[in-house]
């Protein structure tokens, strides 16, 4: 009887040992985070350029002890710009994949119909690129942040260098969805505070997002009294748009020219010199705008890895990874509440300097770009970027109350 | 003996179909729900195009007002599930009404090209009335409230979401069986066959094509009323034309002959494009392959040319 009790726990004790090295083992498995990008049709280039700034992060961390000594391991899937195939592939990568947490959204209509699941999934995202302000703001909740720059800052920004200007009677020509019909209203409201006087046209301009044709819109607009242009236009529309542009001569008018994502390096990549001088271009990250030891060597790696200058999707997705990379190892562990709950007020060292996530709404404190469009660049092959303003990001950000985000 | 095979194959089938959330990973159940869905609305297109006759371009339209009208009333109205399912079921017969007017009259291509046409009217309307359809982005962030006739379910949680759908489509599928069987369905299949003799029988074709188009329109809202709190949005391409094409490939690739046809059809046609887009992003160029390849040989779809295959050797 005795000797049973002795086999039995030494039967127990073996168990016990095996299952240790079994948990062990089983740390060894990788991170599993889940990308989220448009990846065919007229935008696809923001996501291979968001991967290339994923796949940058992964390699350096990878090559460093992983997170939590374990390595990452990126899964994307195609959002299409749409959001109902967005939200089928992000149930796709958590239930199906297994994936610890989230990356990604392009659109802000993706990021609209997506952001509201995110509790369902029990899962952190971190969205790198969708700037519409309501996923921190009327939408927002516990498992959605976000790194990049919003609508709302942008266009706070975008008031300010509006208000210098001379221009007073303004339209737009923006995407016909929620980026940038939000895009003008913001634009619109904060000018008219810093400027009363200025004229908002009612007659404005939104041609279908992945239109290939911007003609009718272009004559629209240099046939009306404008002399100031918000134009919200992105991805592979803007390419066309700015060489149609050009074909109707709508940079030799006399008009204040103000592109809320133009100096994104997808867009001045694919157009070089056909980029014209002297319109008002922003960016959520300039490469060129700040000085710091991170971006140096982001900078550096990314141009020695694949040739050109990282673009802001390419920083906010790099950024992402190292701010799951902190939060992971704050929470210890990868488990998606907890790391949620550790991105809430985290701050970070990015490319872009110091980047808090506040705590209110989740939105990262990061600043826009704004400069005019100089001479090309001797090595890079893009237009420079002159007069470049930095703006702060806390001063352009709306309070906490004003999003109307409750968490 | 052999349709008491069939009969408990079925049955093994809605057993397995309720056993889903407890076998399959939890991802299935998004699928199989998806399936159900989809096999609702394909079903629902086969009354007119199996049985009728009539290849309609334009049934997008019905699965999306039903998409829309469950996302409003959650909206603004925070209606109980069910009572969302009726405005979508009676918007979309509305609409249905209203169209099958107009098109029931045509033939052939014609009748194609009409539906077509007023599909993407609606399509039009629901792009561009931004205040109240949210333009192309469509309307999201709703939340699921009760479901009715004092039931606890949680419809957020997607296991119970899908029994919901399950007994949904199953009654649903029951109701159009009983009509696809009934005299009233006897007849439309006479119509596809012979529309002249039909009528020299002294039975008006264009108001018995008027209702197979309404009750075909109805169905196909309730499967839209399904689809948007799944989705958890209600957006413009449920209602394009290409969505149109999908219970018509859907129909053609399970079988038109058979009742259960178009739900074959759905269950291939999601889980190829789930399994497909895991390796390749040229998902329809595969799809085009298979089609061609079941219109050229098995005219019958997969269920018709299993079930005909079944019958013919076993005897």
């Amino acid at each position: 009887m005795k000797t049973t009790r002795i086999k039995n726990l030494l039967v127990a004790m073996t168990a016990a040992t095996a299952l240790g090295t079994a948990t062990s083992g089983y740390a060894e498995e990788p991170i599993k985070i889940g990308g989220l990008y448009i990846l065919s049709g007229s935008a696809a280039t923001y996501g291979e350029f968001a991967q290339k700034g994923i796949d940058l992060a992964v390699e350096e961390i990878n090559g460093s002890g992983g997170i939590l000594g374990r390595d990452i391991e990126m899964i994307y899937e195609d959002t299409q710009g749409k959001a109902s195939v967005a939200i089928q592939a992000a149930r796709k990568l958590v239930y199906s994949e297994g994936v610890d947490a989230l990356v990604g959204l392009d659109s802000s209509g993706v990021a609209q119909g997506m952001v509201p699941t995110m509790p369902e999934l029990q899962k952190p995202l971190i969205i790198t690129h969708a700037a519409t302000p309501d996923v921190t703001g009327k939408l927002c909740n516990a498992f959605t942040y976000r790194i990049s720059v919003n609508v709302a800052q942008n266009m706070k920004a975008a008031a300010m260098v509006a208000a210098e200007t001379d221009a007073t009677n303004w339209t737009t020509i923006g995407p016909d969805y929620a980026f940038g019909h939000q895009s003008w209203e913001f634009f619109g409201n904060y000018l008219k505070e810093t400027k009363p006087d200025v004229n908002l046209m009612s007659e404005t301009n939104f041609p279908r997002f992945g239109a290939e044709d911007f003609t009718p819109f272009i004559d629209r607009v240099m046939d009306s009294d404008a002399d100031g242009v918000l134009i919200s236009v992105w991805g592979g529309d803007l390419v066309n748009f700015i060489r149609q542009a050009n074909n109707r001569g709508f940079f030799e008018k006399d008009m204040e020219l103000m592109f809320t994502v133009g100096a994104a390096t997808e867009v001045l990549t694919a157009l070089g010199d056909e980029m014209p001088e002297g319109v008002h271009l922003s960016t959520r990250y300039w490469y060129e705008a700040y000085d710091n030891d991170i971006n140096d060597r982001f900078v550096k790696a990314y141009i020695d890895a694949y040739g050109n200058p990282p673009s802001y999707n390419a920083e906010g997705a790099y950024a992402a990874i190292y701010a799951y990379k902190q939060a992971m190892e704050a929470a210890g562990t990868t488990d998606g509440p907890a790391v949620a709950k550790a991105l809430s007020g985290m701050t970070m060292e990015a490319p872009n300097g110091t980047v808090t996530f506040r705590k209110g709404d989740n939105q990262a404190m990061v600043s826009p770009n704004w400069g005019v469009s100089g001479p090309m660049h001797p090595e890079h092959g893009i237009r420079t970027l002159t007069n470049l303003q930095i703006f702060d990001g806390e001063e352009v950000a709306r309070t906490v109350e004003e999003t109307g985000c409750k968490l | 003996m052999k349709s008491k095979i069939l009969m408990a194959i079925l049955a093994l089938v809605i057993a397995g179909l309720i056993a889903v959330p407890w076998i399959a990973s939890y991802f299935y159940v998004f699928i199989f729900t998806e399936i159900l869905i989809l096999g609702l609305f394909a079903a629902s297109f086969n009354l007119i195009f199996g049985y009728t006759g009539m290849l309609s371009f334009g049934h997008a339209a019905f699965f999306g007002v039903g998409s829309y009208a469950t996302a409003l009333v959650l909206i603004h109205l925070q209606w109980p599930f069910l009572a969302c399912l009726l405005v979508s079921m009676g918007a979309s017969a509305l609409l249905a009404l209203v169209i099958g007017f107009l098109s029931v009259r045509l033939n052939e291509v014609y009748f194609a090209m009409l539906t077509l046409a007023f599909g993407m009217m609606v399509f039009a309307i629901a792009y561009q009335w931004r205040s109240v359809t949210n333009g192309s982005d469509g309307l999201a962030g709703f939340s699921l409230g009760s479901f009715g006739l004092g039931l606890d379910l949680t419809l957020g949680n997607p296991s119970v979401y899908y029994h919901v759908v399950l007994g949904i489509v199953a009654i649903a599928s029951i109701v159009l069986y009983v009509i696809c069987r009934s005299s009233f369905g006897m007849i439309l299949k006479a119509i596809r066959q012979n529309p002249e003799r039909v009528s020299f029988a002294g039975l008006n074709v264009r108001t018995y094509r008027l209702v197979a188009f309404v009750i075909a329109g109805t169905f196909a809202g309730l499967a839209g009323g399904l689809i948007a709190p799944f989705l958890r949005v209600a957006s413009p391409e449920l209602l394009h034309w290409s969505m149109s094409a999908e219970p018509v490939l859907m129909a053609i690739l399970g079988g038109t002959g058979y009742f259960l046809g178009p739900f074959v059809g759905s269950a291939v046609f999601v889980l190829l494009e789930t399994w497909i887009t895991s390796f390749t992003e040229s998902w329809m160029l595969v799809l085009g392959i298979i089609l061609a390849l079941m219109v050229i040989f098995f005219r019958k779809g997969l269920l018709g040319t299993l079930i005909d295959w079944w019958m013919e050797v076993k005897k």
